[in-house]
């Protein structure tokens, strides 16, 4: 870790330097202990700010996206002769490269538009897991060695194994690498513990009884409080406008009713299907706790079934549901 | 074709958290296609009826 955290401020330090990137997106040390946060550097000695560790949740493809449309919207205003582009380096680890080739798919940005730094990585920390096996304590500092995690409270010291920590999806991820990168630094991870169980929560879930997934679809969505950081953290919810403030027609009730959230929940998972990379930035985000991979994971996994795709796995893919077979699944088309 | 796979999706995914995923039925007529309009449609109310009043993801005023 600490050898690939040196290797990653060279990188970007030269990047920046070399004017190869305008910009730069990566992840800083949080305000508090055991946490990272998203960075942004335009200047090159500003470049030692940088950590790759445990705690980078976020994917920082979002950033990515917000950036580059951003600056075009501002290049408007520009005289056509005068517009330039602006080049974003990021540092991406494999579901962030993922989420990038999904926008590239999606001729969001050019390839020309952005320079990845791949980091190989072994999971991050779930910080409602860290929280849960302190009992909610705060934690005043805290340092990660090898493995393990040694935090203190106010309750005393702790050791946290770091496995235990790791956030549901890194425990079943195949995609810890990066699948595109300009630069990679370090060498390629080990494939995670868990990676061949990836759908089998899903499986599980499918076997119960309609009436008990639909009780626990209709329970998890009951605490969702429709703040929206799901749809704000999810690099693949790039829409100028949602369909939630959309008004003309107005798809979805704003308000408290429960069946307005089911529909907004259920709308806004659906739009990912194909193209749900399993980050966790949603769930991460989440303020209520909200299981909202049980569903996605689904969605996923009939890409997978249906349509043999990954989301993001590779450039030359189109997006599922921008294309079709001859022989794709037609057993449910009605026919009397 | 491209709604072919979307309809296979919704279906799937609606079946998954539990809703009916009968009440969606998807299917290609031509115009020319009279008699199969009809046919379907009578298929469809049908169904429907047989599925009886929707409760899931309604929303009551």
């Amino acid at each position: 870790m600490e050898n690939i955290e040196k290797k990653l401020r060279e990188e970007a330090k030269r990047l920046l330097e070399e004017k190869r990137v305008d910009a730069l997106v990566g992840y800083e040390a949080g305000t508090l202990p055991l946490t990272a946060t998203p960075c942004f550097i335009t200047n090159p000695e500003d470049a030692d700010k940088l950590v790759w560790n445990a705690f980078c949740t976020q994917n920082l493809a979002k950033y990515v996206h917000d950036l580059i449309s951003q600056h075009r919207e501002a290049q408007k205003r520009v005289k056509p002769e005068n517009r330039k582009k602006k080049v974003v380096g990021v540092v991406a680890r494999g579901c962030t490269t993922r989420s990038l080739v999904l926008h590239l798919q999606e001729r969001q940005y050019g390839r020309e538009e952005v320079v990845i730094i791949g980091v190989p990585c072994t999971g991050y920390v779930d910080r409602k897991a860290l929280a849960a096996v302190l009992d909610g304590a705060d934690i005043r500092e805290g340092s990660l060695t090898g493995d393990k995690l040694v935090v203190q409270t106010a309750g005393g010291k702790k050791e946290v194994l770091l496995a235990d920590v790791l956030a549901d999806n890194c425990r079943t991820c195949k995609f810890n690498n990066p699948v595109l990168n300009d630069v990679m630094v370090g060498e390629p991870a080990s494939a995670m513990a868990g990676a061949a169980e990836e759908y089998a929560a899903v499986e599980a879930f499918e076997k119960l009884p309609p009436e008990e997934r639909w009780a626990y679809f209709t329970k998890e969505m009951s605490k969702c409080i429709r703040c929206y950081a799901c749809r704000q953290a999810c690099p693949s919810c790039y829409c100028k406008i949602c369909f939630v403030e959309q008004t003309q027609p107005q798809w979805v009730g704003l308000g408290e009713d429960a069946t307005d959230t089911q529909v907004f929940q259920f709308m806004r998972l659906y739009h990912m299907v194909g193209r749900c990379v399993d980050c966790g930035s949603c769930v991460s985000v989440c303020p209520m706790g909200v299981d909202l991979r049980k569903f996605l994971k689904k969605l996923d996994k009939d890409a997978f079934d249906f349509f043999g795709n990954r989301a993001g796995s590779s450039l030359d893919d189109p997006p599922p549901l921008s294309t079709f077979k001859e022989h794709d699944k037609e057993d449910f088309i009605y026919n009397p | 074709m491209v709604a072919r796979r979307k309809f296979a999706t919704l279906k799937s995914f609606l079946d998954y958290i539990g809703v009916e995923g009968d009440r969606a039925i998807f299917t290609w007529i031509s115009a020319s296609e009279g008699e199969r309009f009809a046919n379907v449609i009578k298929g469809v109310t049908a169904k429907v009826q047989a599925l009886g009043p929707a409760t899931k993801l309604v929303k009551t005023l």
